[in-house]
């Protein structure tokens, strides 16, 4: 092969190093690529769902477009940061709501806490049965469990502003690492063992001001 | 300056080879060592007339079917190769001669001075004598094929057809050769194309045939350096690849190619062991700390 | 852990029933097995099996397209050369998870180390039918030694290694059949066993490049390089890699239901931790194959059929896993992981194709093509692979840890 190389020696050689200077260079910003993953806290990948095809706002509302209407409810996480619910305060049928202002609320624990709405439009139905079980409405976040339905004005604008999909669990997953930032190691034994959070989780960390906690993440803060 | 590429390249190697193994390219380990008085067959195709008497000659010391159509030219039409039951065949090469007159070559295995066959070969099925043979032991062969995929020659030939087949490849009449005779194509050729000696005087005699008729001859003998030397050698007026011996033959051992990564081997087996539990021992005593500070940190109550 | 469960369980009555039987009687079991993939598998073995006895009995020149220019064919290339490479999961968890201390990787740590060892099983299994006298084998290790070969270290090395392997998955076998005492004590000597796997696989990883240093020029130069040890070891650490994280993620499917409930593996985040990895490597294997090329020097031959073809596998089967790997940890996608897990192994497999059987002998004009007998063997020796491995899954604790030995070594 000596007499086909197009190279003296001294090029190749260089070459070759030079290769390897090079290869360095790129390794360093690749290392640091690889390794910066979002960052995920003492809640884990996967601590709160989110199904594909639901809409995410900031303030944990979800919307899902279901034919011409959207159905709004309350996300995996929202849930377990309040816990049980005592009752839900329902906007009455043909009420407009608007993206990003009050939408309903929720009584938990003797605080009332009002959830932003996801989406602009006004409502054409309310989830009876959820009014009427508002504890019940955990077990199934994202079907059973929705809140109401809303006649959309203008969907495609307002989904933009949505978190959906790898969006959406990266953004409960930022969420959870907020959270976890004020967790106390003793709380955090308790909620690993369970594996999954404690329903709750507000009441949980600050018995106290648990609804200043509640009211930051719900105002979408 | 004429630094040589492949040997930096061969420098690099067995210094990478498997991580480490510094300087392993000056062991020899895995070479066979050459022997001063082996013997060979010089092949003057200037002077070889095409008879295929030494195939004849070949088929019956060898106990094998006699040569295809033995006196008919014919033959020659298509390239020819040896195989399970011709140990040695003769080509017709693409040139002619100034003068002329066709060119011919008999191939067979080359018995080279270290044989990448031998070398590669896992239950010595073919070794080299010292006399000059690679010979090769039946009743050893597993059939594995790697002396195919290794001889630059494309010598050995596989019996594909038989449910115990044996690999089968000119032997250089080692046995005639131990009884103090010639092997049985150098004894037949008429012409004197084939000259059976010493290696070593073979050499001299070609050199002294090309010196002597320098306009004769092409400056070069097939064989003295190709894959690191070859027992048979050979010279010629037209060039070697019309005669359908291979070009591109490495100039160097080919068991050396090898040698550097099988001396890495020893370097592999005693530095691994420390390497690995030496890394063992730190990611342990790294999960000891850890465990131990994630004790005291409940103990005293921290937040 | 009670005085009874000290007594081998598999003595007891109800043990086969339970452990072998999966809880049914031998009737209900016999007729448990009577599905669609089943009925595949079965007609592969109905026609792979008379295959290989035809091979034995006819030669391999009636069995094979195999000639005296193409002496291996793909039961060599694929068989052997892609089942050792492909079985390089096994060392590169255990390495991980012992060596490294990256413990949150225990849970794909059986499932690659059995699929190691039915790998290097089947490897012996493929050798035996493609080799001439396989009768001889015995022959390298006393009798006639051939210890300069390449192929006398492999020899050992994939021998031993194959114990090593019985070795390390033994303590799931061992858990299965209750054998307490035997089990602890190889607990005890779990550190050695693989440290000694890690050596003797970078050994034979490498040798199997070292097979090809003796073929300059019937190898095509893009591929041919002193470096060739090199390149097949670190590439048998991408295709670790790659093929636990296929291999994991068809597993946690096929055999949900033997997952436990009580310790639910985060397999998205295993894959993503693993999804690192590959990148790294891979990224390094990139930049030391353009090194072989440059110490080729033949920038000329790029410009060809098989330069284009040389440009597929290092850009687009190299290159490209590793930055979906990059992408797939830094965007937290699994999906996106796996997908570069199987880019990876099929890299390899392509890889191990062109040097062995594919480049090789370029420049001749007798090619090889595999006959319908060769594919279907090697299609054999997999589905006998797949069995024995759903088999194994099915019955020992290898997808979920034995109750009793929660965390033990």
């Amino acid at each position: 092969m000596n007499e086909h190389s197009l190279l003296s020696p001294y090029t190749a050689k260089a070459l070759e190093y030079g290769l390897a200077i090079f290869y360095l260079l790129l390794f360093v910003p690749f290392w640091r690529f690889v390794q910066g993953e979002t960052p995920v806290h003492a809640f884990g990948f996967g601590w709160f769902q989110v199904p594909n095809g639901v809409h995410l706002h900031a303030g944990h509302a979800w919307a899902r477009p279901e034919g011409g209407t959207v159905e709004v409810g309350l996300d995996d996480f929202a849930h377990k940061l309040v816990g049980p619910l005592d009752e839900l305060l329902l906007p009455p049928i043909g009420a407009p709501v608007r993206q990003g202002q009050k939408a309903f609320s929720l009584m938990a624990g003797g605080q009332q806490l009002d959830v932003l709405s996801p989406i602009d439009g006004h409502v054409v139905a309310v989830n009876e049965a959820a009014r009427a079980h508002p504890e019940g409405v955990l077990r199934d976040p994202y079907g059973a469990g929705w809140l109401m339905k809303v006649e959309p004005r203008w969907l495609t604008g307002n989904l933009k502003n949505l978190f959906t999909g790898e969006g959406a669990r990266r953004f409960l997953d930022a969420a959870a690492g907020k959270l976890a930032q004020r967790l106390t190691p003793q709380l955090g034994v308790v909620l690993q063992d369970g594996g999954t959070p404690v329903h709750g989780i507000a009441r949980a960390l600050d018995p106290d001001h648990w609804d200043e906690l509640a009211r930051r993440f719900l105002g979408g803060k | 300056m004429n630094l040589n590429r492949r040997s930096l390249f061969k420098i690099a190697a067995a210094a990478g080879t498997a991580g480490l193994a510094g300087a392993a390219a000056t062991s020899r380990a895995s070479v066979l060592p050459a022997s001063k008085d082996a013997r060979g067959v010089l092949v003057d195709t200037t002077r070889c007339v095409g008879c295929r008497g030494c195939e004849a000659a070949c088929s019956e010391a060898n106990a094998l079917l006699g040569p295809e159509k033995p006196g008919d030219d014919a033959v020659f039409a298509s390239r020819r190769t040896t195989s399970p039951t011709a140990y040695t065949v003769v080509q017709k090469g693409t040139r002619k001669s100034a003068a002329g007159d066709d060119r011919y070559a008999k191939t067979q295995c080359m018995h080279c001075v270290t044989p990448a066959c031998a070398s590669g070969c896992v239950v010595k099925a073919l070794e080299k004598t010292p006399e000059g043979p690679v010979v090769y032991h039946t009743d050893r062969c597993l059939g594995c094929r790697y002396c195919m995929i290794v001889c630059p020659f494309g010598v050995p030939k596989y019996e594909f057809s038989s449910a115990t087949p044996l690999v089968k490849k000119c032997t250089f009449c080692a046995e005639r050769q131990r009884n103090g005779l010639a092997p049985a194509c150098t004894e037949v050729c008429p012409s004197g194309a084939l000259k059976f000696g010493k290696r070593a005087d073979l050499l001299e005699e070609a050199r002294t045939r090309i010196y002597t008729n320098p306009d004769a001859y092409v400056h070069k003998i097939y064989g003295e350096d190709e894959a690191g030397g070859t027992s048979w050698l050979y010279i010629s007026d037209v060039p070697f690849e019309s005669l359908a011996l291979p070009s591109g033959i490495e100039k160097k051992s080919y068991p050396e190619l090898a040698e550097g990564a099988l001396s890495a081997v020893p370097f592999v087996i005693t530095l691994w062991p420390p390497l690995l539990m030496g890394m063992y021992t730190f990611s342990k005593r790294r999960d000891e700390v850890a465990a131990a500070e994630g004790n005291d940190r409940q103990e005293e109550g921290h937040v | 852990m009670s005085e009874q469960a000290l007594k081998p369980a598999f003595l007891g009555g109800p043990w086969m029933k339970e452990n072998v039987f999966l809880g049914m009687s031998f009737r209900a079991y016999a007729k448990s097995l009577l599905t669609p993939a089943n009925a595949v598998a079965a007609a592969i073995l109905l026609a792979g099996i008379p295959t290989m006895v035809f091979r034995f009995w006819k030669g391999l020149g009636a069995a094979t397209n195999l000639s005296q220019t193409n002496p291996w064919g793909i039961w060599v290339a694929f068989d052997v050369v892609c089942g050792v490479a492909l079985a390089a999961g096994g060392y590169t968890v255990a390495c991980a998870v012992y060596i490294f201390g990256q413990k949150a990787y225990r849970p794909i740590l059986r499932p690659a180390i059995l699929t190691g060892f039915l790998g290097y099983a089947l490897v012996l299994f493929g050798l035996i039918v493609d080799l001439g006298q396989p009768w001889r084998l015995p022959y390298q290790f006393f009798l006639t030694p051939g210890t300069t070969a390449v192929m006398y270290e492999v020899g050992w090395c994939v021998f031993l290694y194959l114990m090593v392997l019985g070795l390390e998955f033994a303590p799931a076998a061992l858990e299965w059949l209750g054998l307490v005492k035997v089990r602890r004590l190889l607990g005890s000597l779990t550190i050695g066993i693989i440290v000694l796997g890690v050596t003797l696989s970078t050994l034979h990883q490498s040798s199997l490049g070292a097979f090809f240093l003796m073929t300059p020029g019937k190898l095509h130069p893009l591929w041919y390089s002193p470096f060739l040890p090199i390149f097949f070891f670190v590439s048998s650490i991408s295709a670790g890699i790659g093929m636990v994280i296929v291999e994991s993620s068809l597993s946690h499917r096929a055999f949900h239901d033997q997952l436990d409930p009580q310790a639910p593996v985060d397999l998205d985040k295993i894959t993503l931790g693993l999804a690192k990895g590959g990148a790294v490597v891979l990224f390094a294997y990139f930049f030391i194959r353009l090194q072989g090329l440059v110490g080729s020097g033949r920038f000329d031959l790029l410009a060809t059929g098989w330069g284009a073809w040389y440009l597929l596998e290092i850009l687009g089967f190299i290159l490209l896993p590793s930055l979906l790997f990059a992408f797939a940890a830094r965007r937290q996608s699994a999906k996106l992981a796996r997908v570069a897990g199987l880019l990876t192994v099929l890299g390899v497999v392509l890889n191990r194709f062109n040097v062995s059987l594919i480049a090789f002998n370029w420049n001749v004009q007798d090619r090889y093509f595999p006959s319908v007998g060769e594919v279907v063997t090697s299609l054999t020796i997999v589905t006998i692979g797949v069995l024995i491995f759903r088999w194994i899954v099915n019955r020992m604790p290898v997808v979920h840890e034995h109750p009793d030995w929660r965390g033990a070594h």
